[in-house]
């Protein structure tokens, strides 16, 4: 094809972002469309442009999963959109619900009480390991082994097992709420928790020898979609993907929440940058997450007894409700926060995921409903990173690279 | 803690917005603070507020306000590497007259991050930003974007569950 | 007069071979081979595997439905495919792969073997050759159902064969330098009884190991009908017995390379002698020969269970950097035992 020839590259070089290797290259691409009925797109679509065996080009045409819950936020009172939300991404529910609480609660001007705080973090942190382990099956199974997906999916149950123990619910546990949380641990917990995390590190060990430090797995991740620490704040990638790229942004650390500014633990920060790096970061993450567990066990079982929900909630409580949360540590949300009506004023949510930072922008008006919810989900952010990251990679490290970014569609598209 | 980095990153800001000579108005959140500039000026602005260490867009966002007749659209930045201001929210936005396709210069120049999300604030809310490199519905189908649906006046019809509702009559 | 040319056609030993040996157990062996893959990677994987169909078979059954459904199940021919060579391709592939056994002689006693002696001394030349011709109709079959996922398989396919077919050849031919002979019967007998090449000449034994599972694409080299990129390469398009065809094909040439790698590298029918008789002289060295097959097949389907699969250019780059080096060294080596007369 004389003549028609394109340049790609060229854009945003004056910010450093060199993604795409210069080259000269013929008009007549191959095009090719990956989902969203695709093995390995998930519910997305990336259409890539591939010259030879290497891609020039690439758009995520995201949206497929699209479930309208900005809208949905705003005609559904203030508690209802807790169970909505967590459908965004149904194995981190508790890190992904909790940013809205918080920024209900500063509306409200009320604020959880101590042991509901510790509790909300035990979650959180449970929801974190769930659905870090989660991304690593996807990972497996992107990359062709299937073991990883087998290995991770089971050991999920455990931690999954331990969130339904905890709230009752595998998934959607819907555990915090306004003032407080649902519902106080029972006495064996602490010891489930120790027994898991026990029962973890030494699977952590299989991990490594069987995925980490396999030959295969190792070389097909090195130096494959590397992101440089510019390009993560250019780009605002979050997250894990973000500490793998050398920028120790964690809203843990940066703007701590409940009860993170008391407990010990470290933000794990990978220089390179690269799919393998990321991997490590979540494996870390995994590690720290388990060791803040036994911090939040630990006190939970000193401070036995301590209430779990506000007092302007537990107040209104009938004697029924009240026999309820002192014989079964229940706290009942009664029928009145259904019309509930938030002071008016504007806050911002912000918590750290599995995945990064999501942020809620919570408008009221004063009414029953809120005026605006704003959600941007970590994945959502990270969805630029497919435009910039793949472009000079071969077709081959597409799965790599999706899969390094944890990328996870329903989230992304609220 | 977090109350001395957004006080600092305010004085930043507004140190940064001083310095070239945009007029702003301060509108205060919970936690974050915002700065409403000029239409005209908004590029600007978001300049100086990114030599200032504000390197990211966690989001934009648009409000639609019917009652008052106009639209905001604010991007709420942070710095994910500058220590100092590391976490604090602040915003940058602009009033809208709420008119069918308002338009706004694009800040996916400045800031990258904000390419999508300017898409998105797009389908949902029809503002139309001059400059963006590649403007199209992001999560929407072009002809449920064109309803505009976070407008306020686009009302979720709710389905009974004995009757579906075609998909062409929503909104 | 009709039964006569049937029973001539039949007893003609080549054809008999095919039909028997190389229809008959390669399609036992896929079955055997695929179960035995998903149940120890099962086993690895911490469930259990195919288990309802024959609880007491530990699900053996379950392949047998499952290529009961392949055979009932509708062949959708997609419009834009061409149709002559998208039907004729997975047949004549799966045909080609298992006709290198034709050739190959079960046993010492050349009243079994399937060509007569002369014509024997170039069985391993006869077999590798019909070896390399099936993967052309793996890429013919990409080409032909006009789908960009197919064509990219096909292409990586294309890209594969070049990289392990050398290696292949290579490494068998250093057993024949070795002995001295292209005779499969005497390359066998010269192993016997624990003279194995896989222990004299560990490295062209490896090198084949590697290329066989290039060329039938078990893991870590599953590249062309890589699942989570290309959906399922070649056959994205093909549905039913079609797609049966394809992918049990490669089953059936990891059997049929396996019943090679038996032969060159594992002694044939050694320790055994085989004696007169159809039964001591056929049935039993050719049994033998066929559970040394079982087992390259076995070790090679357990690799998917460890491994994930590499990229196309580092499996091309293994396979020209490393590989290849390796499989001359054997030859090398193959050589010099022929010069001191080890072998």
């Amino acid at each position: 094809m004389s003549g028609d020839i394109r340049f790609y590259g060229a854009f945003k070089d004056e910010l450093g972002l060199k993604t795409i290797p210069s080259r000269r290259i013929a008009k007549d691409t191959y095009e090719i469309f990956i989902g969203p009925q695709h093995p390995g797109s998930g519910h997305m679509r990336i259409i890539i442009k591939v010259d030879g065996d290497v891609i020039v080009e690439a758009e995520p045409d995201i949206g497929y999963v699209h479930r309208t819950m900005e809208k949905l936020g705003e005609i559904r009172g203030w508690i209802k959109p807790i169970p909505l939300f967590e459908r965004m991404a149904i194995h981190d529910a508790c890190n992904i619900t909790l940013p809205y609480v918080r920024a209900v609660e500063k509306l409200m001007g009320v604020e959880a009480p101590e042991r509901a705080k510790y509790l909300r973090v035990l979650l959180c942190e449970i929801n974190r390991i769930a659905a870090h382990l989660y991304g690593f099956a996807i990972f497996g199974i992107f990359l062709g082994h299937s073991t990883m997906y087998m290995w991770a999916m089971g050991d999920r149950e455990v931690w999954i097992e331990l969130a339904q123990e905890l709230t009752g619910a595998r998934l959607t546990h819907s555990y915090p709420v306004p003032g407080g949380v649902r519902r106080d641990i029972h006495d064996e917990y602490p010891d489930m928790v120790r027994r898991a995390i026990r029962y973890m590190r030494k699977r952590l060990e299989d991990y490594r020898k069987l995925f980490l430090d396999n030959p295969v797995i190792k070389s097909r991740l090195e130096g494959v979609g590397v992101i440089s620490k510019k390009q993560v704040v250019e780009l605002g990638i979050v997250g894990p993907n973000a500490r793998g790229s050398g920028v120790a942004y964690d809203v843990r650390l940066a703007d701590p929440y409940e009860v993170y500014d008391q407990l010990d633990f470290e933000i794990p920060v990978f220089e390179e940058g690269d799919a393998l790096a990321r991997t490590y970061v979540r494996v870390e993450e995994i590690k720290q997450s388990m060791n803040i567990l036994e911090q939040v066990v630990d006190w939970l079982e000193k401070h036995k007894g301590e209430p779990i929900i506000h007092e302007s909630v537990s107040s209104k409580y009938g004697p029924v409700h009240k026999k309820v949360l002192q014989e079964q540590r229940r706290a009942k949300l009664l029928p009145l926060h259904a019309t509930m009506k938030v002071p008016a004023g504007r806050a911002i949510g912000r918590g750290e995921t599995a995945r990064g930072e999501v942020i809620y922008y919570v408008e009221s008006d004063g009414g029953l409903n809120p005026y605006r919810v704003r959600i941007v989900t970590p994945s959502a952010r990270n969805a630029i990173a497919f435009k910039y990251a793949l472009p000079g990679h071969k077709v081959m490290d597409l799965p790599a690279i999706y899969g390094s970014l944890d990328y996870f569609p329903p989230e992304s598209d609220r | 803690m977090a109350a001395d980095k957004l006080s600092t990153a305010r004085q930043r800001a507004e140190e940064a917005l001083k310095s070239i000579g945009v007029s702003y108005s301060v509108e205060e959140g919970a936690n974050f603070v915002e700065f409403i500039v000029d239409v005209a000026r908004l590029k600007d602005a978001a300049l100086a507020l990114k030599n200032a260490g504000f390197g990211t867009v966690v989001s934009v966002t648009a409000t639609d306000y019917p009652k008052k007749n106009t639209i905001k659209v604010v991007y709420h930045v942070t710095s994910m590497i500058d220590d100092e201001v590391k976490g604090a929210i602040i915003g940058v936005g602009v009033y809208l007259p709420r008119i069918d396709k308002p338009s706004m210069p694009s800040l996916t120049g400045v800031w990258l991050s904000a390419e999508f999300m300017e898409r998105e604030v797009f389908e949902f809310f029809g503002v139309e930003f001059e400059g963006h490199p590649d403007l199209k519905p992001l999560l929407l189908i072009p002809p449920l974007a064109e309803k505009r649906p976070l407008r306020k006046d686009f009302v979720v019809r709710e389905e009974n569950i004995y009757e579906g509702v075609p998909f062409s009559n929503v909104g | 007069m009709v039964l006569d040319v049937v029973e001539a056609i039949l007893g003609f030993p080549p054809v008999w071979q095919v039909l028997v040996v190389g229809f008959g157990f390669s399609l036992l062996v896929s079955v055997v081979a695929v179960w035995f893959e998903r149940k120890t990677a099962a086993r690895v994987q911490r469930r259990l595997g195919p288990y309802w169909a024959s609880p007491r078979l530990g699900g053996l059954l379950h392949l047998v439905a499952d290529m009961l459904r392949y055979a009932f199940q509708q062949v959708i021919i997609p419009r834009g495919v061409d149709m002559t060579p998208f039907l004729v391709a997975p047949i004549v592939g799966m045909v080609i792969s298992i006709l290198p056994v034709a050739v190959v002689p079960f046993t010492s006693n050349p009243q079994y073997w399937p060509l007569p002696p002369g014509a024997m001394e170039y069985s391993l030349l006869i077999a590798l050759a019909i070896t390399t011709l099936p993967p052309i109709f793996i890429v013919a079959a990409g080409w032909a159902s006009n789908n960009k996922f197919a064509v990219i398989g096909g292409l990586r396919e294309a890209f594969i064969i070049t990289a392990y077919e050398l290696i292949a050849i290579l490494g068998f031919l250093a057993v024949a330098a070795a002995v001295g002979s292209f005779n499969l019967a005497v390359i066998a007998e010269a192993q016997n009884p624990v003279k194995w090449f896989m222990l004299l000449n560990p490295l062209a034994f490896l090198a084949v190991i590697i290329a066989v599972a290039m060329s039938t694409s078990a893991f870590p080299f599953e590249i062309p009908e890589s699942e989570s990129e290309v959906v399922a390469g070649p056959f994205t398009e093909y549905s039913g017995l079609l797609y049966a065809l394809n992918m049990g094909g490669a089953y059936m040439r990891r059997f049929i390379y396996g019943i090679l790698i038996a032969l060159t590298f594992m002694g044939g029918w050694a320790p055994y002698n085989p004696g007169e008789g159809i039964f001591a002289g056929y049935i039993v060295p050719s049994l033998i020969v066929t559970v040394k097959a079982l087992i390259i097949v076995l070790a090679i389907s357990f690799l998917r269970a460890v491994y994930g699969r590499y990229r196309l250019d580092q499996a091309l780059d293994i396979a020209w950097r490393l590989t290849l080096p390796l499989a001359l060294l054997g030859l090398a080596l193959g050589i010099i035992q022929a010069f001191i007369g080890l072998a």
